[in-house]
């Protein structure tokens, strides 16, 4: 799906969390929103999403207003950065949750759901795991967990905040090629938010340099790195 | 084996061990060992045959019942008001909170005549009761041939309310910090999920609050089923209607029949050790299931 | 220059409309609840609060004053000043020592010695009662032989004592206990370390530590002790002017149909109630880190 963001701005109060940006997102692109603590890349994420309303400016999904479109019309394949499992159900009801809870015309059989979440275990790569409950899990079980429960609603889209934030070092790296093989698998158009230049520039198609709640450049990460827009994006991504 | 106590460079465990176990002997173990000792001499089948009573089992049958259903009335109400309180922004919400407490501050027997001078025929709701809510209700309900006296006080209507009263802040204060806990991310989850508000509240919250809900609800239970002097005023005390366990005991008592007052008085502790053995039951349950993330 | 941005016509073309933030219920329901725990609040808790006050000065305040100076009601407010006097500084006591022991150190049958401390909350008062006369009754072994030693405890001060002990026991430990599990033993190891002595790191490390949940300890059980109703019933005797606490005058007073009197010693007790809240409110706003803990069970 392409994404279009559109002089979208945000101000809590008097501060400012995005003067207003504009950004293209190509259909199926793996995309960086890359940047500091306080950029304003997680509340871009977030009016994605549909968890934050703009004050100004529109986001167009494949031409269309989004505007109108509430959190839960939207199906953006979510992560949140501490996972929010819901911690009382176990790992298969997590992932099953967005089908159980549509309206009873739309929702699949009780069957198809099971055979969906099975599915999605194989996916992540954890077929053993559905009668856990998150408690038991490691930190990168739960990643890839959060990541199988946002999959199963089917998403038109997948928006992940510092989907590897909360890791150490070697799973980090693992789970980063576990991201790109599923983004490649199922061609869904794909915008992660992260402060590691390093993350950005080997996992993502296109990257969104942002400080400030402006966006710096966005760029391939080649060109990023040879060609950088100004300072902050040259001392910034300097490795 | 482990140690009885494990080795330890601090000072003062036999100075605090030796107040804290005289204390509870002395205070707590003591007596309560009295009771149980004097219904162990009376005998099991003595006993019996004072518990098993018509008027007996009536007045431990309302106490329960009417505990429970106050228990009940509470464990609901108390989930709303604490989720109203933590989460709902409205002017006076300071003060709303801390008026949950006064059940707690405020002594039993002045809530009895309070809720008494209330409720009763001639008070203030009573009256309102009496004169307009049960006309209304019975003209309302006469069809299904169902009559209400429309009166509150000295009646079982009159034991609930006191009930409820003495019983109100245990689940608001056990749920409002499981509240505050909960990360906001995890309903934005849900939400994304595509679930509405409703689904997210009864699927995702509601599971999360039940565990310190029902050790709310199990402590307002064992707090009403022992309740004395709020209920006394308002309860009328007519033996097999209105009479609860505890006053039952004071009358036995003051016959200086020490025999029968303790039958009831130890069938009123194994209800309380039953409850207390609930509670740890719904702790040790929900840490286990729930564990820590 | 986010000024002239956000004046764009785009403005016009899609009108940014103020919506909820989705983890939050609509106006409608909110308000509703709202009214609604609003509603049963003053029905329950409020109503009754204020009828007493009503009820006191039904013949005008001076008649309800007056009545506080009779003969019966100021000894009935000593009695229960006496009580609480005894009853808060013992649990005091208990409380800090029982927190020491548990939070300090580790040793079997912890998990027991809390449910222990815990068991008189779940005791109807009327049991507590029972027990003491059983235990102290004049007919009883051990309370002949306290009587005919001239030292009466049923129908007389010490039960009353015991028995607002016993309802209070657990409320200052309560308190105690998570604030200290909280704060660890890393601070009395430092000062031991340093070389202060057991006392010298209680008082001025421990100590100052756990004042503020010390003091709501202690006010919860204050307000308990001087309103215990059920278990000083059973073992007062109910001697007018000797062994009648407030809440017993109260209930006397009562049942004579002295309405203003009863309720003018009931509206002292509602002050009292009042006040503890008060206190305690303002404790949990300005010390809510110190306490913060406590409020889990």
């Amino acid at each position: 799906m392409l994404i279009e963001i559109d002089r979208i701005a945000k101000s809590f109060g008097t501060t400012t969390a995005l003067d207003p940006v504009s950004v293209t997102i190509p259909s199926g692109a793996l995309v960086a929103l890359l940047g500091p603590s306080g950029s304003g890349k997680t509340t871009l994420l977030r009016i994605l999403g549909g968890l934050e309303y703009p004050t100004g400016g529109r986001v167009l999904f494949d031409g269309q207003d989004a505007g109108k479109l509430s959190v839960q019309e939207r199906r953006a394949g979510f992560v949140f950065q501490s996972y929010a499992l819901f911690r009382h159900m176990t790992v298969h009801e997590n992932i099953a949750y967005g089908l159980r809870a549509r309206p009873r015309r739309t929702r699949p059989t009780r069957a198809e759901i099971d055979r969906r979440v099975t599915g999605l275990l194989d996916l992540i790569q954890l077929p053993e795991i559905g009668a856990r409950y998150p408690g038991q899990l490691s930190g990168g079980q739960r990643q890839r967990v959060a990541l199988a429960r946002a999959l199963a609603i089917e998403p038109r889209m997948l928006l992940l905040d510092e989907p590897f934030g909360a890791l150490d070092a070697r799973v980090r790296k693992e789970l980063r090629q576990g991201l790109r093989e599923i983004h490649d698998r199922t061609g869904l158009t794909t915008v992660f938010v992260t402060h590691d230049q390093e993350e950005a520039m080997e996992l993502a198609d296109l990257v969104v340099v942002m400080s400030m709640g402006r966006i710096e450049q966005v760029g391939r990460p080649q060109d990023i790195r040879q060609r950088p827009a100004s300072e902050f994006v040259r001392e910034f991504t300097a490795a | 084996m482990r140690a009885l106590v494990a080795k330890s460079p601090m000072p003062g465990f036999g100075l605090g061990m030796g107040i804290t176990i005289t204390m509870l002997s002395l205070v707590v173990l003591l007596p309560i060992g009295a009771l149980v000792l004097h219904g162990l001499n009376f005998g099991l089948a003595n006993n019996w045959q004072v518990v098993g009573t018509e008027r007996v089992m009536a007045s431990l049958f309302l106490s329960f019942r009417l505990a429970l259903l106050a228990a009940l009335f509470n464990l609901v109400f108390g989930v709303i008001l604490a989720w109203v309180l933590a989460r709902y922004e409205f002017p006076g919400r300071r003060v709303v909170d801390a008026i949950v407490d006064l059940p707690f501050a405020l002594p039993t027997a002045v809530a009895g005549i309070a809720l008494t001078a209330l409720y009763a025929p001639n008070g203030l709701f009573g009256a309102f009761v009496r004169d307009w809510l049960a006309p209304l209700g019975n003209f309302l309900l006469s069809p299904l041939g169902v009559e209400f006296s429309g009166r509150i006080a000295y009646t079982q209507w009159g034991i609930l309310i006191a009930l409820v009263f003495v019983g109100l802040p245990f689940v608001v204060r056990t749920v409002q910090p499981v509240i505050a806990e909960i990360e906001r991310e995890v309903e934005e989850a849900s939400a994304t999920l595509g679930a509405s508000r409703a689904h997210t509240l009864r699927r995702v919250i509601l599971p999360m609050l039940m565990p310190a809900a029902l050790t709310g609800f199990a402590l307002s239970l064992a707090r009403a089923v022992g309740e004395y002097g709020s209920v006394i005023f308002i309860a009328g005390n007519i033996p097999m209607r209105t009479e609860i366990a505890p006053l039952l005991i004071v009358i036995r008592l003051e016959e200086f029949n020490y025999d029968a007052a303790s039958a009831i008085g130890i069938a009123m502790l194994l209800v309380s050790f039953a409850l207390l053995l609930v509670i740890n039951l719904i702790q040790i349950w929900s840490r286990r299931r729930v564990g820590d993330v | 220059m986010s000024d002239i941005a956000l004046a764009t016509p785009l403005e016009k073309e899609a009108p940014v409309t103020r919506r909820q933030p989705v983890t939050q219920e609509s106006r409608a329901t909110r308000v509703t609840l709202i009214t609604l725990c609003l509603a049963v609040l003053v029905l329950l808790v409020l109503a009754p609060l204020g009828i007493i006050f009503v009820e006191a000065t039904r013949r005008g305040a001076a008649s309800a004053l007056q009545s506080l100076t009779r003969p019966e009601a100021v000894s009935a407010i000593r009695l229960t000043l006496t009580v609480a006097a005894i009853t808060v500084p013992l649990n005091a006591g208990f409380g800090i020592a029982a927190a020491w022991a548990i939070t300090k150190f580790d040793f079997r049958g912890k998990a027991v010695l809390i449910t222990l401390i815990d068991l008189p909350f779940s005791i109807s008062p009327v049991v507590v009662g029972l027990s003491l006369v059983l235990l102290f009754g004049a007919n009883t072994a051990l309370g002949g032989w306290l009587v005919s030693m001239g030292y009466p405890i049923v129908f007389a001060l010490p039960a009353i004592v015991l028995a607002s002990v016993f309802v209070t026991f657990p409320f200052v430990a309560r308190e105690l206990i998570p604030v200290m599990v909280e704060q660890g033993r890393a601070e009395e190891e430092a000062a031991l370390t340093l070389g202060a002595s057991g006392w010298r790191c209680f008082l001025t490390v421990t100590l100052p530590n756990i004042k503020w949940a010390l003091l709501y300890g202690v006010l919860l059980c204050n307000a308990r002790a001087m309103g215990e109703f059920g278990a000083v019933a059973v073992v007062s005797g109910k001697i007018r002017g000797q062994t009648a606490t407030m809440p017993i005058a109260i209930e006397m007073l009562y049942n004579e149909y002295l309405s203003v009197a009863a309720f003018s010693l009931a509206g002292v007790l509602a002050l009292l109630a009042l006040v503890t809240l008060a206190l305690k409110s303002a404790l949990e706003w300005r010390h809510a880190d110190q306490l913060a803990a406590t409020r889990r069970h």
